[in-house]
């Protein structure tokens, strides 16, 4: 083929008998290849020029290449030879050519032949050229082949950086404002990597400078704790918004400080500190102590202190967190708290002796249910006496004595109870607690001592309704009528109905 | 009674992406693990599964065998172990304990956290200041932006809302801008303690009153068997298929016994067509319809089951006094008797959520009270930890007898010099929570005119919800905000708010997104879906989780187990 485009007279014909054989192809793939090999530019040339001969379909192709000279005019020479020839093989090695021509080049000194560089692929030539120090071609090869910045010219530059921080005879704001004026807004740039080795040649401050070019800030964490700049390190975390990114950091100064300093700097960083706060209440509740301590928060020592008291079996032990408690609580001015867990110690040892003497349990019961506890086994004096020590108010222990002698079914001691005195909360509790208990026979007991305002529910409640009808007409209350007539069955209550209705009317008119 | 609302409203973007979205993840961190392997999973995390992957799904992806994290020995012999956990240190303890034990055999394990869905946002976040959660809303928010995004406007209130806000612009301007047509043009961003009154009420929109007495789960309810009338739980996804529930979930619960028994005559009529069908309609019923009717049969007989329970519940005298107090409390009237009430309610030990949310109600509305002690002689030492939870977080405050707003000022003066700032905010907010309600419940109109007939059939504002007496105050501020176009107006409030508000505008559009910190209820989720019908609006709501007083209040328990 080659012999065709020098012996062009002859040409013509040669090319229809190889056109004819169906090799045209072949022989366009086969020089294509053969430039490959070719360590001369001129023969490579030569050989290129073959293809746009013969394949006028890609000329726009070929011409993109002016790069490389490659004369395309001549592909005026032929007509469409070959219309199918795929152009990529030829753009391709184009590229290639060009870039193994540049590192040929006796400055560059590189002499590849086309099957190692395909071999060792474009990455590891940049590598190689990297290592030469040779930044501005390999900045340019990434470009012209268009490699991905990321892997391009980013890492070519970052390189070139990392490089630039060891020139010790500059100073570190030179150097500083060099490398940001030319990594610029270079897409991927990883300033903390650069940091990172500025810091390994010993240059910290240059390293901070740099990390200040970073945007990222959960980037420069990693590297400032490796410099000791923890506080830098814990704002810069803060910042980040990433909150692992600040447990990393305090678990880091925790092991590094000693304790005062690490709760100064917890101090002066809210964030930082409720965060380990809160890591503390689920794995080291003594230093949840120390941190409240530190602040004189006497409200959360209290707290902290109760909750302690929980976890102790040993009564002795958990009055004694109580008492600590009280103690806090007094000093957080928080009167409320303070008489509670008093009350509770109180409670506690109330409880403790009764438990010895009866073989009750009773210890960790709150008032209520330690009342009813009583109240259920029958210790009523012991009941009695609590209510009294603890001041319990009237209306609250008749509920609760009611309601667990109900459930008890004592009947004979709610009646006593009922008896004992004027009920505070008035008598239709007991008659709705025991029909609740499915007692309607000692709920009638309590229907006369129900107030006036609160006969026609007590009625209602035992299923009274002539009873019912007779207290609301008493008291011509056209609601309660009406709640009436809503419960009567027309059916049976047939004359209830009608006297309720007229009772209604005259209220009405009333 | 689903009102078509008006027309111009907009068609919601296809949220089945996220489904996939997150299913495709999954698999993708599964087939990390090549090979057959035992999958763990937490416990609150099966339901959420459930909703992304079934079990063919898994096993697709070479899983073996279940299990569900329970913290006791690995029993599994499978030589590759995946966990799929919440980050809590105590799981992945228990995880490390595990390893040594299987030492000298080859083992791979892989650990898959999930930060999504954040049930433990709310104590974290507002009570013990963690700030972990804040980059996870943010990415959510990123997440929903690069989908259905960008977002024209921005609106919110509440100091996590504005970091929120900033967590998702920084993460936002790391990627790369989108140029698509938004499907979801505003977003509003709202902190749980802007509004705790409305997550305290009593629910009484369907779907809040269900959440309430069975607690949804993740989407779904296991009705027992005493709404199923057998002696069988079932599991019921609640969502807009199913179509019964679908158009009872935002009415107050008065109608919906109506509505069913319309409906089950509905279907009654639907079944009787097959009388006098000849045998080639009877196929074509057969085939086409019944089916469908045999489903919607199902699902209105557990609805029925489920409203009877309610009904047997809350039509309870009980029930309906304490309605009554809280709405007494809300309009701030006949307060002795609502002192009363609670004090009762306590005596009675009826139960201790209960109130603990009535004394929190009448802290917000009203000033204090002094019931505290009684709560805790009632129930325990243990509630004084979570006294002072609820006092942090301005839901209770202790009323001194005779103390006034001057004393309180005193006070405040004397933490200044105590150079712990963190309390003397502290002891602002709760001094500005203290008695806000009131006038914010003026300014904002939340409690409509008592006297005035409200038919609950058709609502006329967001009241409806809470039967006609109140307003939420978060679906509120939603509804001026987008109606004034940002906080213009509303200087005073946000002041008592305690502000943090934030406005950030371009073009207006009509589907908003709104996320809830700490989390919202189903009643106000009803509230902003009639707010949509009435304006035009299509409302979607993001939430750390799903509350309601039980589990707001829960949270802040400090009793020791």
């Amino acid at each position: 083929v080659v012999w065709i485009y020098h012996k062009s007279q002859k040409a013509d014909e040669y090319l229809r008998e190889i056109k004819e054989q169906g090799l045209l192809a072949e022989a366009v793939r086969q020089c294509v290849e053969a430039a490959g090999h070719e360590q001369e530019a001129e023969t490579q040339k030569t050989l290129l020029r073959v293809k746009p001969l013969v394949c006028t379909s890609i000329k726009n192709l070929a011409h993109s290449l002016f790069s490389l000279s490659i004369s395309v005019s001549a592909a005026s020479f032929g007509k469409c030879f070959l219309s199918n020839f795929p152009p990529e093989l030829f753009v391709i090695m184009c590229r290639d050519l060009r870039v193994l021509n540049a590192v040929r080049d006796y400055t560059v000194g590189i002499p590849l032949t086309h099957t190692q560089f395909k071999q060792m692929t474009v990455q590891v030539l940049i590598d190689r050229l990297v290592y030469r120090k040779l930044y501005p071609l390999a900045i340019e090869i990434c470009r012209y082949l268009k490699t991905p910045e990321y892997q391009g010219v980013s890492r070519v530059l970052k390189h070139w950086a990392c490089c630039k921080v060891q020139q010790k005879e500059e100073s570190d704001e030179v150097i500083a404002r060099t490398i940001s004026l030319k990594l610029g807004e270079a897409a991927g740039i990883s300033y903390s990597e650069i940091a990172t080795k500025a810091y390994e040649c010993g240059r910290t401050e240059l390293a901070i400078k740099l990390l200040e070019f970073e945007p990222r800030s959960g980037e420069q964490v990693p590297l400032l704790l490796k410099m000791k700049r923890s506080q830098l390190a814990l704002s810069k975390a803060i910042e980040s918004g990433d909150t692992d990114l600040v447990y990393t950091v305090v678990t880091y100064l925790k092991n590094e400080m000693n304790r005062g300093d690490f709760f100064m700097t917890l101090r002066n960083q809210p964030v930082a500190l409720s965060l380990y706060r809160q890591f503390c209440k689920h794995q080291e509740q003594d230093t949840l102590k120390d941190l409240f301590n530190q602040d004189d928060d006497h409200q959360e020592l209290g707290n902290f202190y109760v909750k302690a008291s929980y976890k102790e079996k040993r009564l002795e032990a958990r009055v004694a967190h109580l008492q600590s408690a009280v103690d806090e609580y007094n000093k957080a001015k928080n009167e409320f708290a303070a008489k509670t867990t008093e009350e509770e110690m109180r409670l506690l040892r109330f409880q403790k002796k009764l438990e010895e003497e009866k073989g009750e349990s009773l210890v960790g019961f709150s008032l209520h249910d330690t009342l009813r506890t009583l109240l259920a086994v029958g210790l009523h004096k012991h009941a009695e006496q609590l209510y009294k020590d603890f001041k319990v108010p009237d209306k609250r222990f008749w509920w609760l004595k009611l309601t667990a002698l109900a459930e008890k079914e004592d009947w004979e001691e709610l009646e006593k109870f009922a008896k004992s005195k004027k009920s505070p909360i008035g008598y239709l509790p007991f008659v709705e607690v025991c029909v609740k208990h499915h007692n309607k026979y000692e709920a009638k007991k309590y229907v006369s001592r129900v107030t006036p305002e609160q006969k026609v529910k007590a009625h209602l409640a035992v299923g009274d309704m002539e009873g019912a009808a007779d207290a609301a007409i008493e008291r011509r209350n056209e609601g309660e009528i009406s709640t009436i007539l809503s419960r009567c069955s027309p059916t049976t209550d047939r004359a209830l109905v009608e006297r309720l209705n007229r009772a209604k009317s005259t209220a009405a008119k009333k | 009674m689903a009102q078509s609302g008006r027309r111009d409203a907009p068609e919601l973007p296809d949220f089945s992406l996220l489904k996939r979205l997150a299913r495709d993840q999954l698999i993708y961190l599964l087939e990390q693990l090549p090979g057959r392997k035992d999958l763990f999973i937490d416990a609150d995390l099966m339901s959420p599964l459930d909703r992304i992957a079934n079990v063919t799904t898994l096993k697709q992806h070479e899983v073996d065998k279940l299990y569900k994290v329970e913290l006791k020995p690995i029993v599994s012999t499978a030589d590759q172990l995946c966990f799929l956990i919440r980050p809590r240190i105590q799981t992945v303890k228990w995880i490390s304990v595990n390893l040594d034990k299987a030492a000298g055999r080859l083992r791979r394990y892989k650990i898959i956290f999930t930060p999504q869905k954040l049930p433990e946002f709310f104590r974290e976040n507002f009570l013990e200041g963690d700030q972990r959660w804040v980059g996870a809303a943010g990415g959510a928010l990123r997440l929903i932006h690069s989908l259905y995004g960008p977002f024209s406007k921005v609106y919110g209130i509440g100091q996590c809302a504005k970091m929120v806000y900033e967590s998702w612009r920084e993460q936002v301007e790391d990627g790369e801008q989108k140029t698509q047509q938004p499907e979801i043009g505003n977003v509003f961003l709202i902190d749980r303690d802007v509004d705790f009154i409305t997550p305290l009420c009593s629910q009484v929109v369907y779907e809040g009153l269900v959440d309430d007495i069975f607690r949804i789960k993740c989407g779904s309810v296991e009705f027992g068997p005493e709404v199923t009338s057998s002696d069988k739980s079932i599991k019921v996804m609640l969502n807009s298929q199913d179509k019964v529930f679908n158009e009872i979930r935002n009415e107050h619960f008065s109608n919906v016994f109506g509505f069913l028994s319309q409906k089950a005559r509905n279907l009654q009529t639907a079944y009787d067509k097959r009388r006098g069908m000849d045998i080639q309609q009877m196929k074509a019923f057969v085939s086409e319809e019944l089916k469908g009717l045999k489903q919607e049969h199902r699902l209105l007989s557990l609805h029925i089951g489920a409203s009877e329970c309610i009904m047997k519940k809350k039509t309870k005298q009980d029930f309906q006094e304490l309605l009554k107090t809280e709405h007494s409390l809300l309009e701030g009237f006949e307060v002795r008797e609502c002192v009363s009430f609670i004090e009762e309610h306590i005596n009675r030990q009826i139960s201790m959520i209960d109130s603990l949310r009535l004394l929190c109600l009448l802290s917000l509305t009203e000033n204090g009270d002094n019931c505290l002690f009684a709560l805790v002689q009632s129930y325990g030492i243990e509630h004084l930890l979570t006294f002072s939870n609820l006092k942090q977080m301005g839901l209770l405050v202790e009323q001194q007898p005779g103390e006034t707003l001057t004393v309180m000022e005193s006070k405040v003066g004397k933490l200044v010099n105590d150079k712990t700032a963190g309390k003397l905010t502290d002891a602002f907010s709760s001094l500005a929570k203290k008695s806000n309600f009131r006038a914010l419940s003026k300014r904002l109109v939340l409690i409509p005119k008592s006297g005035e007939e409200y038919d609950l059939r058709v609502p006329r504002d967001m009241a409806y919800i809470f039967s006609g007496a109140y307003v939420p105050l978060s679906c509120k501020l939603i509804e001026q905000v987008l109606e004034r176009d940002g906080w213009t107006g509303l200087e005073e409030i946000t002041r008592m708010l305690n502000g943090h508000e934030f406005a950030v505008s371009a073009d207006s559009q009509r589907i908003v997104l709104v996320m809830f910190l700490g989390g919202c209820t189903y009643s106000e989720i009803s509230a902003l879906r009639f707010l949509g019908r009435e304006r035009g609006y299509k409302f979607i709501v993001v939430t750390t989780a799903i509350t309601n007083s039980g589990r707001l209040l829960e949270a802040l328990l400090d009793n020791h187990p």
